[in-house]
C-alpha cells in the first residue's frame, strides 16, 4: 500500500472522526441563537429608556445657553427665588438638572453624574469655546472658518485603497484563529486519547509513524478548514441579508470578496493550520496524562498567532511587523495582513510563504519523530531534554 | 524442505542499564505456529515490538522473507498484529474500527466489512457490530482486538499473549482459531506464560528467561531433550516421614510440596520397575501417579538449573 494511499485513509478517518455534520448544524444554530439574543440584548441593554433630563438654566440672560441645548435638550430657564427649592428637590425628582451660569464659571446640579450629564458636559464645552471666541471680536464666518479642519489637498505615490482588503483579512485571521483552535481541541483529544486507550502501538504496527502524523495532521485541518468554509459561506449569507436591510445592493458584498486577495490568504492560511497542527501534535504526543501534565498549557500557544495579527495592523511597517510577517507560526496571518495595509513586495510574500512551506514540511517530520519514541511511554512523560533528543534521532 | 520466513539473529536490547534481551536467535518456517514463551519481564514483547519495527535493536539482524519477497520489514498488508496493551476506539462503533484497520492494512474496505460480519457471527457478535466498544465486556473487547488482528488475512501473525484476560472455555476456543487461521496459510508467531496452552498450540518454542534463551527447537524436541524423565508424585494419607526417602536410591531430584505431597523425579535411563521396587519398601500409606514432565515443569528446571 502506498504513501499516498495510506495517508489519504488516515485523513478520512481523522476528518471523519471529528466533522460531524450534525454536531456543526448545532453549533451554528446556538451560534444564530447566541448572536441574535446578544444583537437584541444589547439593544435593549444600551437602549436609552430612562427618562430624558429636564434641564433649568439660571441667569442665562442674553439666551446664548439655551440656544446652544434647546435642539436637543428640554430646557427652561429658572426664575432666581426659585434656585434654592429646585436644588433641594434634585433628590426627590432625579431627572432634573439646574445649570447656573455665574460670573467666571458654570454651576451644574444633579443627582448623579450620568450618561446625559457627559453629553450635557460636551454642549456646555462647546457653548464656552463660542463665547469666548466671541470675545475676541469674531464673526459667525469667522468662528467658522476657525473650527474647519485645514484644507489639505492630499497625494501620495503608493495608495493603498485597502479598506476591503483589510476586512477580509481580518476576516481570514478570524476564520484562522477559528481552525487553529478547534484543531487544538480535536489534535488534544486524538492522540492523547489514543495514547491512554492504547491504540497507538496498533497503529503504527500497521503504518509507520509518519503516515499516521501526516494523516492526523492533514484529517484535523480538513476539520478545522470545513468549519471555516461553513462559517465562511454563512458569513457570506449573513451580510448579503444585512445589505438587503440596509438598503446597500446585495452587489456590495463582491467588493470585499477581492479576488487577488482570497488568492493569496487562502494558501497562507491553509499553511499557517497545517503549521499549528503539526505544533500542536508534537506536542498532544509527548503529554501522557492530560489532567495532570505541565505541558498542556503548551498547547496554548496558537494565542502568540492571534496577538501578532493585531499587532501588525497597529504599525504594519515597523520591524517587529516585518519580523511577525516573515516568522513561520505568525507569518500565516500577519503577512497578508500587512500586504493588504501597506506595501508589500512581491518577493516578501513569495520568500515568506515558502519558509512557511519548509517550515511546514520539517514540523511534521519532527512531530512523527517525536510520537514515534514517545508512543509508548505511558507511564512516564518525556522530559523536554528526552524530547530534544528525540527530535535529533535518526 | 519448509521455507524460512522470519530470520532473526543475535538480537539484542537493554533499557537503559537493563539488558532486555540478550543474544537471541531464532528462525521461522512458514506454516509455524512458533511460541515464545517465558515469565513477565522474560524480554517477549520487546522483542515482538522490535520485529515490527516499533522500537529498535541494540544489536543484531531481522530478515523477513514472507511471499517470495525478502525485506527488513515486510509490508503491512502482510502482517497481523495483536498488542499485549490492548486498545481500541471505545467510541466508535466495532464494524467501523475493524474496517478502518484492516483498511490502513490495505484490505478493500467491502471485503473488510465483509469479512469482519464472517468472524463477527462466528464469535457471537454480529448482532453488536453497530454498537460502540465500550459496552463489550473485556472478553468480548479482547475477541475484537484478536479479529482486527487476523481480518486481512496476513501471511504472519503476531500474537502477544493472545490468551491472557480469557476464560478457560474462551481460551480453548482462541487455540482452534489460531490453528484454523495457520491452516489457511497464516504463520503464527505467539508469545504466552501459558505453558499448558502453548503446549495444544505450538509446534516450535523459544523459551526464554530474563532475556536469555534457554530453549530454542520443536515442542517435540523440548521433551526428548528435557522431557525424558520420569515424575512420580507421592500422595501421601497419613504424614510423611522425610527420613524414609533416603533409601530410595537413584533419584534425580527430590521435591518436597507439602506434608501429603512428595515430587520424585527419575533420570532418562530409569525402569519403572526399579523405581516400583525402591517405592515399596517406602513407609507409610501412600498412592502414587506418574506422569511425563509438562512444559511448565521443563521450563522450571531449566531456570533453576542456570
Amino acid at each position: 500500500m502506498s504513501y499516498i494511499k495510506q495517508v489519504i485513509t488516515v485523513t478520512r478517518w481523522e476528518f471523519g472522526r471529528f466533522f460531524k455534520p450534525k454536531n456543526e448544524a448545532i453549533g451554528i444554530l446556538i451560534m444564530l441563537i447566541v448572536s441574535v439574543v446578544f444583537y437584541f440584548g444589547s439593544k435593549y441593554a444600551f437602549s436609552d429608556k430612562s427618562p430624558e433630563i429636564k434641564i433649568f438654566v439660571h441667569n442665562d440672560t442674553n439666551g446664548g445657553l439655551t440656544e446652544v441645548l434647546k435642539n436637543d435638550f428640554d430646557v427652561k430657564q429658572l426664575p432666581s427665588e426659585q434656585k434654592d427649592s429646585f436644588i433641594r428637590k434634585l433628590d426627590v425628582d432625579k431627572n432634573l438638572v439646574l445649570i447656573d451660569k455665574k460670573e467666571d464659571a458654570i454651576g451644574l446640579y444633579a443627582y448623579k453624574n450620568n450618561r446625559d450629564i457627559k453629553k450635557l458636559k460636551n454642549y456646555i464645552d462647546v457653548y464656552h469655546k463660542q463665547k469666548e471666541m466671541q470675545k475676541l471680536g469674531l464673526s459667525a464666518e469667522q468662528l467658522s472658518l476657525v473650527l474647519s479642519s485645514a484644507p489639505i489637498e492630499e497625494s501620495y505615490i503608493y495608495t493603498d485603497n485597502s479598506r476591503n482588503r483589510v476586512i477580509l483579512a481580518y476576516f481570514f485571521a478570524g476564520l484562522m484563529i477559528m481552525a487553529v483552535f478547534l484543531s487544538f481541541a480535536y489534535q488534544f483529544t486524538a492522540i492523547t486519547g489514543e495514547k491512554q486507550l492504547k491504540i497507538t502501538e496498533q497503529i503504527v504496527s500497521a503504518i509507520s509513524p509518519q503516515v499516521w502524523m501526516d494523516g492526523k495532521i492533514l484529517g484535523i485541518t480538513l476539520t478545522g478548514i470545513s468549519s471555516m468554509i461553513t462559517y465562511s459561506f454563512l458569513s457570506i449569507i449573513g451580510g448579503i441579508i444585512f445589505f438587503q436591510f440596509s438598503g446597500l445592493p446585495i452587489s456590495a458584498i463582491l467588493d470585499y470578496l477581492y479576488l487577488p486577495s482570497i488568492v493569496l490568504y487562502l494558501p497562507f492560511a491553509l499553511i499557517g493550520v497545517l503549521i499549528w497542527n503539526a505544533i500542536l501534535a508534537a506536542i498532544a504526543s509527548i503529554i501522557t496524562d492530560p489532567n495532570n501534565s505541565g505541558k498542556s498549557s503548551m498547547m496554548m500557544l496558537p494565542i502568540v498567532f492571534v496577538i501578532s495579527s493585531f499587532l501588525v495592523t497597529r504599525e504594519p511597517d515597523s520591524g517587529l511587523s516585518i519580523f511577525l510577517s516573515w516568522f513561520p507560526l505568525t507569518s500565516a496571518s500577519s503577512m497578508p495582513m500587512r500586504w493588504a495595509i501597506t506595501e508589500v513586495g512581491i518577493w516578501q510574500l513569495i520568500g515568506s510563504f515558502m519558509l512557511l512551506v519548509l517550515t511546514f514540511y520539517s514540523l511534521r517530520k519532527i512531530a512523527a519523530k517525536i510520537f514515534r519514541v514517545s508512543i509508548l511511554m505511558t507511564g512516564k512523560e518525556p522530559s523536554w531534554t528526552e524530547v530534544y533528543k528525540f527530535m535529533n534521532m535518526k | 524442505m519448509q521455507n524460512t520466513v522470519l530470520r532473526v539473529k543475535s538480537l539484542s536490547k537493554s533499557f537503559s542499564n537493563v539488558k532486555a534481551i540478550n543474544n537471541i536467535s531464532f528462525t521461522v518456517n512458514q506454516g509455524d505456529i512458533f511460541a515464545f514463551l517465558g515469565p513477565n519481564g522474560a524480554g517477549k514483547t520487546t522483542t515482538l515490538r522490535i520485529l515490527l519495527d516499533i522500537i529498535k535493536a541494540d544489536d543484531g539482524q531481522i530478515e523477513w522473507n514472507l511471499e517470495g519477497s525478502s525485506n527488513h520489514l515486510p509490508q503491512t498488508s502482510q502482517i497481523g498484529y495483536l498488542p499485549e496493551e490492548r486498545g481500541l476506539y471505545l467510541d466508535i462503533p466495532i464494524l467501523k474500527s475493524l474496517v478502518y484497520l484492516a483498511s490502513i492494512r490495505g484490505m478493500d474496505k467491502t471485503e473488510a466489512k465483509k469479512t469482519a460480519l464472517e468472524w463477527l457471527e462466528r464469535l457471537d457478535l454480529a448482532d453488536r457490530a453497530k454498537e460502540k466498544l465500550q459496552v463489550l465486556s473485556k472478553g468480548n473487547q479482547q475477541k475484537i482486538q484478536f479479529i482486527a488482528s487476523i481480518l486481512h488475512k496476513p501471511a504472519f501473525a503476531i500474537l502477544d499473549e493472545p490468551f491472557s484476560g480469557l476464560d478457560p472455555l474462551n481460551q480453548e476456543i482462541f487455540i482452534e482459531f489460531i490453528k484454523e487461521i495457520n491452516k489457511q496459510g497464516t504463520t503464527i508467531l505467539l508469545s504466552a506464560h501459558q505453558m499448558q496452552l502453548v503446549e495444544k498450540t505450538a509446534n516450535k518454542l523459544l523459551l526464554i528467561n530474563k532475556g536469555e534463551e534457554l530453549y530454542n527447537g520443536s515442542l517435540s524436541g523440548i521433551y526428548e531433550t528435557h522431557g525424558n524423565r520420569q515424575v512420580i508424585e507421592l500422595h501421601y494419607k497419613s504424614g510423611l516421614n522425610e527420613n524414609s526417602l533416603n533409601s530410595i536410591g537413584e533419584v534425580e531430584k527430590i521435591e518436597i510440596v507439602d506434608n501429603a505431597l512428595v515430587k520424585l523425579t527419575f533420570g532418562p535411563n530409569k525402569e519403572m520397575k526399579s523405581i516400583l521396587s525402591a517405592l515399596s519398601k517406602q513407609e507409610g500409606d501412600f498412592d502414587i501417579t506418574s506422569h511425563k514432565p509438562s512444559l511448565h515443569d521443563i521450563f522450571l528446571n531449566l531456570i533453576k538449573s542456570l
